[in-house]
């Protein structure tokens, strides 16, 4: 790395660090901790929701999925983006209604249990956990291509695990989520306009995105693979069709006939569950307002992961040409195909942009990592701070306590995750599991499309719902996704074990049909009535938009007359 | 005549407006979920949609994936999101604001 | 819902375009014939199927206000528009009227100038010599005065005839022509020429009398309004007194127990007599109406409790058609009253309410399972006699469907005594 990077790095994380610092927070009240101390508007709520969902995953993943797949990388996209409309349908708008802290505090005071709040308390921390480790990951790989060399004698993976972590564990610990909704809204664009930078240099070069494709399917698709003999370049069977081979424009490159869609269907069921981008719905000022933010969330999604799964197929098809261009690739590629595949878009960065195109794409894929990493360390320190320490373990808590509970969650979880991601080593998984990081994400999906998400729509859209059939709704459908990808993992199978690590086809129905059953047994919590006006009905909502809109004919009456309105009351 | 009062639901109308929307969210997630999971079974069905070629080089297939369901994702969003509002709008709350001259239909 | 054909159609033929294009045109290997045709057929099923679920944003939408208006000046159009509906005087005899049509006749008579007139005053005059004949004033000679006495056309050949006071006023000749309800003459038309040579007679009479037709049906028009008016006020004075008596005991049991609620059924009331004597004219959404009908049926239910349950069922297209007005709520409340107010047990209403757009029908039913009517008590309702205590709501309703849609709407009330009633209502989609 040189100066130029160097530069471009710091800049962008200075200004990240400078927004954050400018949005602290003045005092500790949890209320300002957890959530933005004013409410935010529709489009800057979405802006935060993508910042806290386009993680490395989305950043670097999806396009070294489709670099490594070819179309059934594109899948990642594909679910990634889709995961929103059922949130639009069936989460949005209820959600915000009901207006709580986080997922555990929603589910016990709907379903008016403690037992409910604490198993999904458990639930959510295991779904922060994984999807914190692939975000480490991811810092840890940037760190190693763009700056080469560790400090304090680390390698440069775990000094990029470690800095990233720490820096964003402080940063939240000290700002709180009002810093985060600003910060997430900035990081996104950040993160949004190196993206189109680099799709403009490369499509500025004359790249031909159709050519791309039909040359890259004219041969079998090659990946490297670790052999007694060095790495070398071993061709994808095709797994739809035994006898071909794969090819970058056609399916079945990684995945079977069930595979295709077992990742579609993990992918779009866990966005519905996932924690930290949920928990951002609280702040919009009414549920009409929080499906607005989905639509926009959607738009900007839409737009994002064309844009990646483009550059993925730009980095296959522009890599081995540049490879005697350009020395410094020799090391990182075998006959023109990166070993690393998450290698692909600082690559192209540099191919098109030299040592400051790097520190562009490094900047945006650290600064999706952090925004991420910083929306999961604050709902982790929401649900263990508001859901079990508040009310279990120290009930009689002043403010100041229960933020400093949260401060610390964040700085367990942090140390976890990094320590989960040290004693991980991508490039022995590589060859196990192309993609890792965008694979590890799926993990969290399937995790929380499994367990939290049924149990979550049918608590909103059906009365009878009961809290005992919701733990062991959430309860099932954990085990069963844990059980059958650690089985995955185990068989390191290509067919099998691929679909064993997409479980949500099978635990997502089964986590129903045990919540339906065990829920027409028992019954249903005694305020229903009260609990689903508050869920299905506007009059909350319709109350505010009328204050806004009096205090709105209020102030442009002011020059004239003081507030009839108001006086008469 | 703006009420200043509190607004308020009873459980029957909510339950109305509940189960229209209910309805509507469960007819258009029937919708995504054919598109998304049309677009890998027509891989699987039908040759030509990884055998064509569209636009230079992209198979339909890729140009559904890697364009396509976008667009279709945030049209869809976009729709259900308006039709909800709209019927939320309509199924509970007040009574509508008093238009000037308009409403004024008396011709069979 | 306006008519959603047109658009479809465009669709359609929009979509078919471009899965040719997709399929055939842009395509390196074309797709197969029969596999195109399935994919077209396929979306144009859906289209045709779920096309109504279009419904336009939040409240604030459009209202559609139809502005008759008489169109272009080419003669052929003139002439269409002489003998059909969008003949001005179709609205009755008023000086805007008389304006356009002697506008929309004059290149038709033959004359130079034509005037209408109604018995006492000049309603309009176009051409030479409008600057002194003026409209609204009288007419200033005895012509039209002895036209409408005598009830017959009058020829005028020469400048004396017509008597105008003003010396260089350049008409000369004239036909002047009675225009007539019935045996009542109500006005003329006057057709002036600036030559010797005077205008057509037959012509001119024959073009009274296709104004006097259209002055006729006028003032059908007119009656029967009147009349379909006169039923909605009759009902609207029918709402009141007990029902308010028994809501008003309801609230003031309330208020001491339980002041918030008493609050908030008083506002609702308060919404249902607004809503009940707005004069906004005969049709309203369906989104009004059913506003209306549960705030009735939220004031019913403070006052019942727990004996009175109701289940909607509404389709979201639903919310944006125009029914007619006053309409769904006596229904429901002859349910309550007839149906449930007698029975012992709880009883549930079901209102559900349904669109085919393919039939072009707002269908409507209100159910209960109250203790039904007896099978004599409902033939003389079907047969519409007023002395059946149900009727009278039900009559004035099917009165008023009837000046609105004529032929075109369908009531139907079955019951089983003792399991309840359902009626069910069939209007023309608007």
């Amino acid at each position: 790395m040189n100066l130029a990077s160097a530069a471009v790095l710091a800049a962008v994380l200075a200004l990240v660090a400078g927004v954050a610092i400018a949005m602290r927070p003045r005092g500790a009240s949890t209320v300002d901790f957890y959530l933005a101390g004013q409410r935010v508007g529709v489009v800057t709520n979405a802006w935060a929701i993508c910042g806290d969902y386009f993680s490395a995953a989305s950043f670097l993943g999806v396009a070294a999925a489709v670099y490594v797949s070819g179309l059934d990388g594109v899948w990642y996209a594909v679910g990634f983006a889709a995961g929103f409309v059922p949130v639009l349908l069936f989460v949005a708008a209820p959600l915000r209604r009901f207006g709580e802290f986080s997922i555990p505090d929603f589910l016990g005071r709907r379903l008016r249990s403690e037992h409910v709040r604490l198993v999904a308390v458990g639930v959510v921390q295991l779904i922060i956990l994984s999807y914190l480790v692939p975000q480490a990951v991811g810092s840890g790989i940037t760190w190693q291509l763009l700056v080469g060399q560790g400090i304090g004698g680390l390698s440069p993976y775990a000094t990029g695990v470690v800095v990233s972590t720490a820096a964003v564990a402080g940063l939240v610990a000290c700002g709180g989520m009002r810093g985060t909704t600003w910060t997430q809204a900035v990081q996104f664009l950040l993160l949004l306009a190196a993206l189109c930078w680099l799709a403009t240099a490369v499509l500025g070069a004359g790249f031909d995105y159709g050519g791309a494709v039909a040359d890259l399917s004219t041969e079998p698709l090659a990946n490297p693979t670790a052999g007694d003999r060095g790495w070398e370049l071993a061709t994808e069977q095709n797994r739809l069709d035994g006898a071909a081979t794969a090819s970058f424009g056609e399916p079945g490159a990684r995945y079977g006939r069930l595979g295709q869609f077992a990742l579609i269907i993990t992918l779009i069921m866990g966005t519905a569950g996932l924690p930290h981008v949920l928990n951002r719905y609280f702040t919009s000022p009414t549920g009409t307002a929080a499906r607005m933010t989905t639509v926009w969330v959607l738009g900007l999604a839409g737009l994002f992961y064309a844009l990646a799964v483009m550059l993925g197929t730009a980095a296959r098809a522009q890599i081995p040409a540049a490879v005697p261009a350009h020395p410094w690739l020799q090391e990182l590629t075998v006959d023109g195909v990166l070993r690393v595949p998450e290698h692909a878009l600082p690559v192209l960065g540099r191919i098109y942009g030299g040592d400051a195109g790097l520190g562009v794409v490094a900047a945006g894929a650290l600064v999706a990592v952090m925004s991420t990493i910083a929306g999961l360390l604050l709902a982790a320190a929401a649900s263990w701070g508001h859901d079990v320490y508040e009310r279990h373990i120290n009930p009689r808590a002043t403010q100041r306590q229960a933020v400093w509970a949260g401060r610390s969650t964040t700085m367990v979880v942090a140390f976890a995750a990094a320590g989960l991601a040290l004693a991980m080593r991508p490039e022995s998984l590589t060859g196990l599991l192309p993609s890792i990081v965008a694979t590890m994400v799926t993990w969290a999906f399937a995790l929380a499309g499994s367990a939290l998400t049924p149990v979550f729509l049918l608590a909103i859209w059906w009365r009878g719902t009961t809290a005992a059939g919701a733990t062991a709704g959430m309860a099932s459908g954990a085990v069963l996704a844990v059980a059958m990808f650690v089985a995955g993992i185990r068989l390191a199978d290509p067919g099998l074990g691929e679909l064993l690590m997409t479980p949500t086809l099978v635990a997502a129905p089964v986590a129903t049909a045990v919540t339906v059953l065990v829920s027409r047994r028992t019954a249903p919590p005694r305020e229903l009535e009260r609990l689903w006006l508050t869920l299905h009905g506007t009059a909350a909502d319709r109350h505010a938009e009328r204050l806004a809109q009096l205090t709105i004919r209020s102030l442009s009456r002011r020059p004239s007359r003081p507030g009839p309105d108001l006086a008469q009351r | 005549m703006a009420r200043e009062v509190d607004e308020h639901d009873t459980p029957a109308e909510v339950d109305a407006t509940f189960r229209t929307i209910r309805r509507v969210a469960v007819g258009y997630f029937a919708v995504f979920l054919a598109a998304v999971t049309g677009v890998p079974a027509l891989s699987l069905t039908l040759g030509w949609w990884s055998d064509g070629r569209l636009i230079g080089g992209m198979s339909p297939a890729f140009v559904m994936a890697a364009f396509g369901l976008y667009v279709f994702f945030f049209l869809i969003g976009l729709a259900a999101a308006t039709l909800s509002t709209a019927v939320e709008a309509r199924m509970l709350g007040g009574p509508a604001e008093p238009e000037d001259g308009t409403g004024r239909d008396g011709s069979p | 819902m306006r008519s959603g054909s047109r658009p479809l159609a465009g669709v359609l033929a929009a979509v078919w375009s471009l899965v040719y294009l997709v399929t055939q045109v842009l395509v390196d290997p074309p797709l197969g014939v029969g596999t195109t045709l399935l994919a077209g057929v396929a979306l144009t099923c859906v289209l045709t199927l779920g096309y109504p679920s279009a419904l336009r944003g939040p409240r604030g939408g459009r209202v559609s206000s139809r502005q008759p208006g008489p169109g272009g000046a080419s003669s052929n159009r003139t002439i269409a528009a002489a003998a059909g509906r969008a003949m001005p005087l179709r609205s009755g005899l008023t000086p805007d009227a008389a304006r356009r049509t002697a506008q929309l006749l004059r290149p038709l008579l033959g004359g130079d100038a034509v005037a209408i007139t109604d018995r006492e005053q000049v309603l309009a005059f176009v051409g030479p010599g409008a600057d002194h004949h003026r409209v609204g004033g009288q007419p200033p000679t005895k012509l039209t005065a002895r036209v409408i006495a005598r009830a017959r056309t009058m020829v005028v050949r020469h400048r004396a005839g017509i008597g105008c006071p003003v010396p260089d006023c350049p008409l000369q000749t004239a036909v002047v022509a009675p225009l007539a309800i019935g045996q009542r003459v109500v006005g003329t038309l006057k057709v002036y020429r600036v030559h010797a040579d005077p205008p057509a007679r037959d012509l001119v009479e024959g073009m009274a009398g296709i104004l006097s037709l259209h002055l006729e049906l006028a003032e059908l028009d007119r009656e029967r309004n009147l009349a379909a008016d006169a039923r909605l006020d009759a009902l609207r004075a029918q709402i009141n007194p007990h029902f308010l008596f028994n809501i008003l005991n309801t609230i003031a049991s309330k208020a001491r127990t339980d002041p918030e609620e008493a609050r908030q059924l008083l506002l609702r009331l308060s919404d249902f007599f607004r809503y009940a004597v707005r004069q906004d004219g005969h049709f309203a959404e369906f989104a009004q109406e059913y506003f209306f009908v549960r705030t009735y049926l939220s004031l019913e239910q403070a006052r019942y409790g727990d004996r009175l349950r109701v289940r909607y069922d509404i389709d979201p297209q639903v919310l944006t058609t125009h029914v007619p007005v006053l309409t769904i709520q006596p229904l429901v409340e002859n349910a309550i009253k007839h149906g449930l107010a007698n029975k012992v047990e709880a009883g549930t209403i079901h209102l559900k309410a349904r669109v085919d757009p393919l039939t072009r029908t707002t269908s409507i039913q209100v159910a209960d399972d109250g203790v039904g009517i007896p099978a004599d008590v409902l033939a003389q309702i079907t047969a519409g006699e007023s002395s059946a205590s149900g009727g009278v709501g039900l009559r004035n309703i099917s009165q008023r469907l009837d000046t609105l849609f004529g032929e075109r709407y369908a009531l139907h009330i079955q019951s089983t005594a003792g399991s309840g009633t359902v009626v069910d209502l069939r209007i023309p989609l608007r």
